[in-house]
């Protein structure tokens, strides 16, 4: 029994395929979903999404949104991803430091959250290709 | 080189001849093709008139035919972007439903156009149907309200339903369509508008020939609760566990909101594919019109033409016959 995992994002579908097994970061924490998990609509946060195939796990940064979950069937709406082997490792830390960099320079509450939710982007990229070594 | 010697004596001779005697000449069976000259205007167009009509008809037909692959080219591009946003609002789809039917107490059209014209009649249908449904969905509980994005639906719904406008947005355009553009326009409609559901109206892309004017609802999240509730299409709802966030209501509404932005860019993107595929074909039967404008005019300005060569050359022949005889 396989899962059938939809991603998809405003621009275009990052990955359409089956896969074995997924770790998604929601809300309120880390959930994993193996075939025939029971039917839930869930938010995602800004983090990783582990797929496995085959004994072979990937990662993707995702930014946020929606996922469903039932029969088997996996979608997942971002406002956008990107696969862990399409980030550039050089360019990602460079732009964790400039976000940190902005988030001390922030100032006003509103500068401040933009600056976070950056941050976190940043950092989800780094994590995405460090996690696949 | 003759005809020129010709023209020239008859030139010279003219003021010798009198009137009377070119009258006898042209009535005499030897001379033919002027029996039309009864409307005096026939023989009096002048060639001229003629050549500065073709003259513009011809660069009205330049312009129509650059526009036209100006629109061809813009289409390609985003085209395939529309195809590729098609499939994000099919699971909101799945799992909320679109329901047309939805009895609500305020609605709210919110009506895609065109900045530009010369795109055909894809703003007319779209106003229409804004039209419709406000007609539809007034009555006494009921009311509806217009959010406008584009000049051609502003022009024609502000003349007969100015009180019922919320708001205006125009020269969307002007940058290339992204999501978080979108996405910020749907938040100001989402914070100013009350609503209990909001029908999006705009023309979707089937092929380049043809647009169908769509209508997709959003429902908000006490609707969507009501009619979960209710049975009907939307039971499944139930049977899924909300997990993440507080409470079950503010995911909800984080989804709705959600489901809204991702409708809305869907559709701006579609009502886009469709004024650039609706500009083409009226460009190319304009083109087309004007080449038959031209065929028309080229064969009067030949008729013309010849009708003035005849004309000097009855008069030269007659003036000359005239001094012999």
């Amino acid at each position: 029994m396989t899962l059938n995992l939809c991603v998809l994002t405003p621009n275009r579908i990052v990955w359409d395929s089956e896969v074995k097994e997924i770790i998604l970061s929601t809300n309120s924490g880390q959930i994993g979903v193996l075939p025939n998990h029971a039917s839930i609509a869930t938010a995602v946060d800004i983090g990783i999404l582990r797929i496995r195939l085959n004994n072979q796990w990937l990662t993707m940064a995702l930014m946020g949104s929606f996922a469903r979950i039932g029969n088997n069937e996996i979608t997942i709406l971002v406002n956008d991803a990107e696969k862990g082997s399409d980030i550039d490792p050089q360019e990602a830390q460079q732009a964790l430091e400039i976000a940190e960099a902005n988030l001390r320079k922030a100032e006003g509450k509103r500068q401040t959250i933009e600056e976070n939710l950056a941050l976190r982007r940043a950092r989800t990229r780094v994590e995405a290709i460090n996690a696949i070594l | 080189m003759a005809m020129a010697a010709l023209r020239r004596e008859g030139r010279r001779l003219a003021p010798l001849i009198s009137p009377r005697t070119i009258t006898a000449v042209r009535s005499s069976p030897l001379y033919p093709t002027l029996e039309d000259e009864g409307p005096l205007g026939v023989r009096h167009i002048s060639t001229q008139v003629v050549r500065n009509r073709m003259k513009s008809v011809k660069n009205i037909q330049k312009i129509t035919k650059a526009m036209k692959m100006v629109a061809a080219s813009k289409l390609r591009a985003i085209q395939t972007k529309t195809e590729n946003s098609r499939g994000l609002w099919q699971p909101f789809t799945a799992l909320l439903g679109d329901l047309p039917s939805a009895d609500v107490k305020k609605n709210v059209v919110v009506t895609i156009s065109s900045d530009k014209g010369l795109c055909g009649g894809i703003n007319s249908t779209s106003v229409k149907i804004s039209k419709g449904l406000h007609k539809l969905n007034s009555g006494p509980e009921k009311e509806t309200k217009y959010v406008i994005l584009g000049e051609k639906a502003k022009a024609q719904l502000v003349r007969d339903s100015k009180k019922d406008i919320e708001l205006i947005i125009t020269e969307l355009q002007k940058n290339p369509l992204n999501y978080t553009q979108v996405s910020v326009l749907a938040d100001e409609i989402l914070k100013n508008v009350e609503y209990d559901a909001l029908r999006i109206v705009f023309n979707k892309f089937q092929s380049v020939v043809s647009f169908v004017p769509t209508v997709s609802t959003v429902l908000s999240t006490e609707i969507v609760e009501r009619e979960a509730e209710s049975g009907g299409k939307l039971v499944d709802l139930d049977s899924y566990e909300v997990e993440g966030g507080e409470t079950k209501g503010e995911i909800l509404q984080n989804l709705a909101e959600f489901q809204f932005s991702c409708t809305m860019f869907n559709a701006v993107l579609e009502n886009a594919c469709s004024e650039q595929g609706a500009r083409m074909s009226a460009m190319d039967s304009s083109s087309r019109n004007a080449g038959d404008m031209l065929d028309r005019l080229t064969l009067t300005y030949n008729r013309t033409r010849q009708a003035s060569i005849t004309t000097e050359l009855i008069e030269i022949i007659s003036g000359a016959s005239a001094l012999e005889g």
